[in-house]
């Protein structure tokens, strides 16, 4: 029964990191864009909310319906007036780029919210659970989970199914041959990072509703997204969700061993996947 | 590409012996004043404790280490291709071996700065092993993931006093002169292993080597330089200097945990550094670090806002610079003081030519 709450545990817990893992996805695995800024764009659109919800007693469904088109706003910037200019075969300038951003937006949002850890209060739901027979099943993180579900299957029919998605793989890759086709290239990229950080918006809700937030939470995010989708697979925007699961399993599991090996036990699968399967695991490669 | 064609120049020299008229230059006089005025710099640098303030050595001590783990990360990125996020692994290890050596086994902490670099060096293994066929980002968020990886191992062994941390009370044995004297000569011995062993490595025959794979590895590689032997080679030896960075900066610290000693900091001021001073050269790292010196030391009592400064400032460079402030320099006034390439002379030139 411990091993088996610890995989439904592990498994919700992976809902809330596909929904990190699904932007990243998109941009890393699609795109090819090191976002080093990602799980800073997270925990700034939590603070927000945060800030949004305590100052004008916003619940948490109109939060989401300003925050998506905010840090879909944010991310059309990011890519049209940063990556854009950062894009190529080589990758440093992108890292170097966001890198820069995520020690500013890091600093910026340690001065205007201090260090101060978070929360938001979303009228009970945080707290609302099921027993299913003797394992409880918090509302939230199902909520999540279901949540992240959807749209990881949206994008994904998007990417295969509509002009969108099929003008956003030419780009990736061929940018040349696909601006030939009639394709602009830095136009597309713009809307697929909107759509990327846009699920943030999203993310943070959940987020800054689920845990604490502090401005110094960003990398500990990052780096779970680009474990799940380097463990999943590049380019595959299931894959993100798998090595989700895969990586909030591993921590589940690894956290009823030993409480100081949960985020230890995700860190060796993902080192293990990249010894063994670096392609990922959902790859066809 | 004028790097490429040099070392092209120096291997077509190796199959036709040059004629004997044909000079090599390899100096400027901006670069005779810049050597000069950096034995002078080293020579006040080990006389200080007998002249200088307490404040002023640990100023001195906390830029060395910068400028240290600085050119380390400036050998793996700009000449080697390898972008770590993760040197904090390397700057942790060393510090907390050194601590264990000391405070446990009784060694002398001066000698056991030297000893602690063998377990970066050694971590440098299985990480290289592991990580080596991974290319660009793949590489640096698995030096990153590495990193946390050894932190969360170390804030669980209780020989380490796991998230306490450890204090270096044997360092009270000592008077503070005999302190400062032991880190300042730690210091300059460090510098000139680092930094001045950079120069030298770079001016040799393996500087070709290195200067072509910077440029292009592929051709690099058809020209029978060995990039993957070198690329380990770099790899461990950064570890090492890294790692004797971070013993030293502890040793003067006096005191290491598991969240200062693996705080992805390190790497930040390593990127910071390398990148907005300029990439694949040793000017650029004094002038990044002579930077991120000054902005730590004078504006951080004003908050965290500094660091917002110097994040743009990465930002902006990455974005209009590529080549750093060192870059922009150079391309307005060439006054190399740190000159690596080789300028050949022609019987029929005039010696105008500079080295570059």
């Amino acid at each position: 029964m411990k091993w088996l709450d610890a995989l439904i545990q592990g498994v919700l817990l992976g809902g809330m990191y596909a929904q990190y893992a699904l932007g990243m996805a998109l941009m890393f695995g699609v795109m090819r864009i090191v976002n080093i800024a990602h799980g800073d764009l997270v925990v700034l659109l939590a603070l927000i909310g945060i800030t949004l919800s305590v100052a004008v007693g916003l619940g948490p469904l109109p939060l989401v319906l300003v925050l998506v088109p905010l840090a879909a706003l944010i991310g059309w910037g990011l890519q049209k007036f940063v990556l854009n200019k950062v894009v190529g075969a080589d990758s440093l300038p992108s890292l170097i780029a966001t890198f820069g951003l995520s020690i500013a937006l890091q600093n910026l949002m340690l001065e205007i919210w201090s260090a101060d850890t978070r929360s938001m209060s979303g009228g009970g739901i945080e707290a609302a659970s099921v027993n299913v027979g003797g394992i409880y099943i918090g509302l939230l993180p199902v909520l999540i989970l279901i949540a992240a579900t959807l749209l990881t299957g949206g994008l994904d029919l998007t990417m295969r199914r509509t002009r969108f998605g099929r003008a956003l793989r030419a780009a990736a890759a061929d940018t040349e041959a696909a601006a030939m086709t009639g394709v602009n290239p830095r136009v597309v990229y713009a809307y697929a990072t909107a759509i990327a950080v846009g699920i943030l918006g999203l993310s943070g809700v959940f987020f800054a509703l689920r845990a604490t937030v502090s401005p110094a939470d960003g990398p500990a995010q990052l780096i779970y997204a680009f474990e799940a989708v380097i463990i999943g697979g590049m380019g595959s925007i299931w894959g993100g969700f798998v090595g989700s699961m895969v990586l909030g399993i591993a921590q589940a599991i690894g956290f009823r061993i030993d409480p100081g090996f949960g985020t230890l036990a995700g860190h060796l699968v993902f080192l293990t996947v990249l010894a063994t399967r670096p392609q990922g695991l959902m790859s066809k490669g | 590409m004028t790097t490429a064609n040099t070392a092209l120049l120096a291997n077509a020299g190796t199959l036709a012996p040059p004629a004997h008229d044909v000079t090599v230059i390899r100096h400027t006089g901006s670069s005779r004043i810049a050597a000069a005025a950096c034995i002078v710099l080293l020579v006040a640098m080990v006389t200080m404790p007998w002249w200088g303030q307490s404040g002023h050595i640990r100023w001195v001590v906390e830029f060395s280490v910068y400028l240290a783990i600085a050119q380390m990360w400036n050998l793996l990125a700009g000449y080697a291709g390898l972008v770590s996020v993760g040197q904090q692994a390397f700057v942790g290890v060393a510090g907390y071996t050194m601590f264990v050596l000391t405070s446990n086994f009784g060694i002398n902490p001066f000698l056991a700065v030297w000893l602690s670099v063998l377990v970066p060096g050694l971590l440098a293994l299985p990480t290289y092993a592991l990580l080596h066929r991974l290319d660009g980002p793949y590489f640096a968020i698995g030096t990153w993931v590495v990193a946390e990886a050894v932190k969360l191992i170390v804030l669980n062994i209780d020989y380490v006093n796991a998230g306490s941390g450890m204090t270096l009370r044997v360092m009270s044995q000592y008077s503070l002169h005999e302190r400062e004297v032991g880190i300042i000569w730690l210091c300059a011995s460090m510098l000139l292993a680092t930094v001045g062993g950079s120069y030298w490595l770079l001016r040799s025959r393996h500087g070709l080597a290195l200067t072509a794979m910077r440029d292009n590895p592929v051709a690099a590689e058809s020209q029978g330089v060995n990039v993957k032997r070198l690329r380990f080679l770099i790899f461990v030896a950064a570890a090492m200097g890294t790692g004797l960075a971070g013993s030293i900066y502890y040793m003067a610290q006096l005191r290491i945990t598991p969240a200062a000693g693996f705080n992805p900091s390190w790497a930040n001021i390593c990127i910071f550094i390398v990148m907005v001073g300029g990439i694949g050269t040793i000017e650029g790292v004094l002038v990044g670090a002579l930077i991120y010196f000054v902005a730590d030391r004078f504006f951080a009592q004003y908050g965290a806002v500094y660091m917002v400064v110097l994040g743009l400032m990465t930002l902006l460079t990455a974005l209009y610079a590529r080549q750093g402030i060192w870059g922009l320099i150079v391309s307005r006034i060439h006054i190399p003081l740190f000159p690596v390439g080789r300028k050949l002379i022609m019987p029929s030139q005039t010696a105008t030519g500079r080295p570059q």
